[in-house]
């Protein structure tokens, strides 16, 4: 492991931040820390940087506990949610600040400087200040900054709240491929589930300032631990009582159920439905056209469920009356989550 | 004083040092020590040397003159930013700066002009005093001069609130058909008042603390034009500290009331702003 | 906004009107009384009043005065201003309450409270006069008591500049390593250059005017403790009025060279946010 928290815990004021906190991160890996607002994912990265000081616990990065080690001397490269770019300077002196610091020579700054503003590609404006740069572009010197003294862990916080939608997916595609290519490794904090998907190759999620789970996106995207993880990801529906709906196996004291969009399966009373026999009858309350499909609010059994249907599919109004089949959910036991399928997927299928 | 979290920052304890030093030597100690020079006195003293009548009166002087000076600098304070902020015309930004003036003038040099300028010998003294109006050794005069003194005060506090209110409000109420007079009064009126009450204490503590100005333009006769802080200045003439500090306490308890009492508007009226926006 | 109708204008106009005749009445002509009384009796009697032994005395003493004081509000002011807007810790709203106090205080108040603590009938006393120090009715106390009603002056305009701004930027340069002397040259004072000279301007202005609290500790000494306002009083006590405007008009020039230097900065400030 090359940084490693040890139960951690924080306090400010009565509100605990981290909550015995621990894990531990790979060398070269691109790490997200996702979690709600509140859930402290901001303080575990701050505390890491230096920036605050555990209650109590260990930090070590590369086998050497660094809690007393001034946040200047841990070798970090931090860019800010808000980039904290100098206003003041130009965005050569901007990148060029780590290593005048470090009093390295003036070639050796201009060097680096140039092959970093390359790497990030905004060659012809090393003299501008960042009041006369897009958001997109302070980002990238904001990166750039955190990378020239060549830090071996570099953190990221909310790195692309303040961009507009757009350009954000670029810059997830630019960051991924850069970090991979310098292969340092890099911890960055999202409240997005989208973005810690597609950006992260390994995810911790954060709840209150507990871990509640970690490992690969698709992981935990598929086989959430617990009910918080489960209920956190897509837009799931939620209800008390599952039994409603038959085929799943019952386990004992469940206190919810969570359906996901993508575990449903809505179809027209003349389409073919490979589980004809499992489906259950539902009446639509609500179509939405999303840029990706259509998605469906169906009332099923007395409970309101989404799914969605491609473009392709023949078009549903509202009132139609539709079989429903669900093909899986989540159930939760006090703060655990197991996954139930549907028993009918498992019986041969007889196709009428 | 204890930091509850170490910060990367570096420089508490340097500056936190030094501010505390200078706050006091300059501040705390001299203040401490009018306190502990006052708790040498008896409380008999004390009520016998603020019951004399000529204390009284310089006290009702002093109070009364700081408060129909304020409530002049209320209302043409809120006059001249309206006029500053709303309108456009020639000289504008001259009298904008011009506002700043008694900031800048010390109070002593405005003390004397005051004083040659509306004695019956100066340009409206003279004027005044063909209808048989004295203005420079009456408590007029005290007004006048406190009146030039607190005028920044209203100016400088409504000013930025009638700048943030925002046009659409008086917009919203001209659609709905409200006639000028009325939008005034029913909806910018309410969100000036809080800022020109501000401004109206912050003058009324100036006023009353006020020597330089009012000292020439006063006369200082006894149980007339004598103020509080004239007494204060004879006693310390005659060497007499105690009766001195005894005065002066009971003003800085006065004008520590209207500093509060400011406080306690401004915390309701950003809330007001902020909470709204 | 809509049109203007025959009404509004006139109250328009009115108000205008007002407020041109308040600012001529109460603040133009003060000012202009000062100059004409000045030259009443010509140039060379100005000239004589102002190059006069006391005069030019009385101006170096204001000059050094209001220069200590803008130097100690300036350590000061850029001091706490780090330290309240920079840390957190218990206090600090006691102290920022602390820090406003003198303003409130009644000049002459200020004064005498410097009198308490130096004067005769202060413990300290026995101790200054065994060293030889002198403050009350002397220069160091009439620097202190400037010092002490321009006290907030500096700080205050930083405060909120800084307050504001946040310490992302401060924080990332402490992470790459600056020292806190960097830290302050390189990224802060740029963001407070133009309050801080605002600051610096309003301190100047009061400090060299103040007239009460000087007068309460220096025991008008001519020549010695006498600053220009105070000349100033002690002329016009004497009836002798054209020295007395005419010093007057030094401080009227100075006074003005500050609103405009105050102007200019604000106009500055302004433009670089």
């Amino acid at each position: 492991m090359y940084v490693e928290l040890k139960n951690i815990n924080k306090h400010f004021g009565s509100f605990k931040a981290s909550d015995n906190v621990s894990f531990g991160i790979e060398k070269g890996k691109l790490i997200g820390l996702l979690g709600p607002s509140g859930s402290g994912k901001t303080t575990i990265l701050r505390m890491i940087a230096g920036l605050e000081n555990p209650d109590s616990g260990e930090i070590i990065i590369d086998g050497k506990v660094i809690n007393n080690v001034p946040a200047s001397k841990r070798g970090i490269g931090f860019v800010f949610q808000s980039y904290a770019l100098f206003r003041y300077m130009t965005v050569f002196e901007n990148i060029a600040f780590g290593l005048r610091v470090l009093k390295k020579s003036e070639n050796e700054i201009k060097e680096r400087v140039a092959e970093l503003v390359k790497l990030i590609g905004l060659e012809g404006l090393e003299s501008r200040y960042p009041s006369q740069l897009s958001g997109g572009q302070r980002q990238r010197v904001a990166f750039a900054r955190a990378l020239a003294p060549n830090p071996q862990l570099l953190l990221l916080d909310e790195p692309f709240a303040a961009i507009d939608a757009k350009v954000r997916q670029e810059l997830r595609h630019w960051l991924k491929e850069m970090i991979a290519k310098l292969g340092v490794t890099s911890i960055f904090v999202t409240h997005d589930q989208d973005e810690a998907i597609e950006v992260a190759d390994e995810i911790i999620i954060t709840n209150k300032g507990r871990i509640d789970q970690i490992g690969k996106p698709l992981d935990v995207y598929s086989k959430p631990k617990t009910a918080f993880v489960a209920s956190f990801f897509g837009q799931p529906n939620i209800f008390k009582d599952y039994n409603k709906f038959h085929s799943f196996d019952t386990v004992p004291n469940v206190e919810q159920a969570i359906v996901r969009p993508e575990f449903v399966k809505v179809t027209k009373k003349n389409e073919v439905q490979k589980f004809k026999n499992s489906a259950e009858e539902g009446v639509v309350t609500d179509i939405a056209f999303r840029g990706s499909g259509i998605e469906i609010t169906v009332l099923v059994n007395g409970e309101t469920l989404t799914a969605r249907r491609s473009f392709d599919e023949a078009a549903i109004a509202v009132g139609e009356k539709v079989d429903v089949f669900i093909y899986r959910l989540f159930v939760t036991v006090g703060e655990n989550a197991f996954l139930l399928e549907n028993k009918s997927l498992r019986e041969p299928v007889v196709v009428i | 004083m204890k930091r509850t979290n170490r910060s990367v920052i570096p420089g508490f304890g340097l500056t936190t040092g030094i501010t505390l030093t200078i706050l006091s030597v300059v501040v705390l100690i001299p203040l401490a020590s009018l306190v502990m020079f006052t708790a040498q006195m008896s409380f008999d003293e004390i009520i016998e040397t603020v019951t004399r009548d000529r204390v009284l009166s310089s006290f009702r002087v002093s109070f009364t003159t700081a408060f129909i000076a304020s409530l002049i600098n209320a209302v043409m304070g809120v006059v001249l930013a309206w006029v500053l902020v709303k309108y456009t015309f020639p000289c504008k930004r001259l009298i904008d700066g011009m506002i700043e003036l008694p900031f800048a003038l010390p109070t002593a040099v405005a003390g004397i002009a005051l004083t040659a300028l509306t004695a019956d010998t100066g340009l409206v003294g003279g004027f005044f005093a063909k209808f048989g109006i004295k203005i420079a050794f009456t408590q007029v005069g005290i007004t006048v001069a406190l009146v030039f003194i607190g005028i920044p005060f209203v100016v400088r506090a409504v000013q930025p609130v009638l700048e943030k209110l925002d046009p659409a409000y008086e917009e919203a109420a001209g659609v709905l058909g409200a006639s000028r007079s009325r939008i005034f009064w029913k909806v910018i009126f309410p969100e000036i008042v809080p800022a020109a009450l501000t401004g109206f204490g912050l003058a009324f503590g100036r006023c009353l603390g006020e020597y330089g100005s009012v000292v020439f333009i006063a006369g200082n006769k006894p149980f007339e034009t004598e103020i509080a802080p004239l007494i204060i200045m004879s006693e310390l003439q005659e060497y007499d500290y105690a009766s001195a500090t005894t005065i002066a306490l009971v003003m800085l308890i006065a004008s520590f009331v209207t500093l509060f009492l400011v406080n306690l508007i401004q915390t309701r009226n950003t809330r007001i702003l902020k909470g709204g926006a | 906004m809509y049109k203007e109708t025959t009404s509004s204008k006139i109250v328009k106009w009115t108000l205008i009107g007002i407020s041109i005749a308040f600012v001529i009445l109460m603040l133009l002509l003060p000012l202009i009384t000062v100059i004409a009384e000045a030259f009443k009796q010509g140039f060379d009697i100005y000239a004589k009043a102002v190059s006069d032994n006391y005069t030019v005395k009385a101006i170096w003493l204001t000059l050094e005065a209001t220069l200590l004081a803008v130097i100690i509000n300036t350590v000061f002011g850029l001091s706490a201003a780090w330290s309240l807007t920079k840390f957190h810790f218990k206090g600090k709203k006691v102290l920022t309450t602390l820090i406003d106090l003198p303003v409130t205080v009644s000049p002459i108040i200020a004064g005498l409270i410097f009198l308490l603590t130096f004067g005769r009938q202060s413990p300290i006393y026995p101790l200054l006069q065994d060293w030889d120090i002198k403050i009350v009715f002397a220069v160091p106390g009439i620097v202190l008591a400037t010092i002490f009603v321009t006290f907030p002056f500096i700080s205050r305009e930083l405060i909120p500049v800084l307050e504001a701004r946040g310490n992302d930027e401060e924080e990332a340069a402490a992470l790459m390593g600056a020292k806190g002397w960097t830290i302050f040259r390189k990224i802060t004072f740029p963001h407070i250059k133009w309050a801080f000279l605002y600051g610096v301007v309003l301190c100047a202005a009061r400090a060299m005017g103040e007239f009460g609290a000087v007068s309460v500790i220096s025991g008008h000494l001519r020549g010695k403790t006498n600053t220009l306002p105070l000349h100033v009083e002690i002329l016009f006590n004497e009836f002798q009025y054209v020295p007395a405007f005419a010093v007057s008009s030094i401080l009227v020039m100075l006074a003005i060279a500050i609103l405009i230097a105050r102007s200019v900065i604000e106009y500055k400030g302004r433009k670089k946010i």
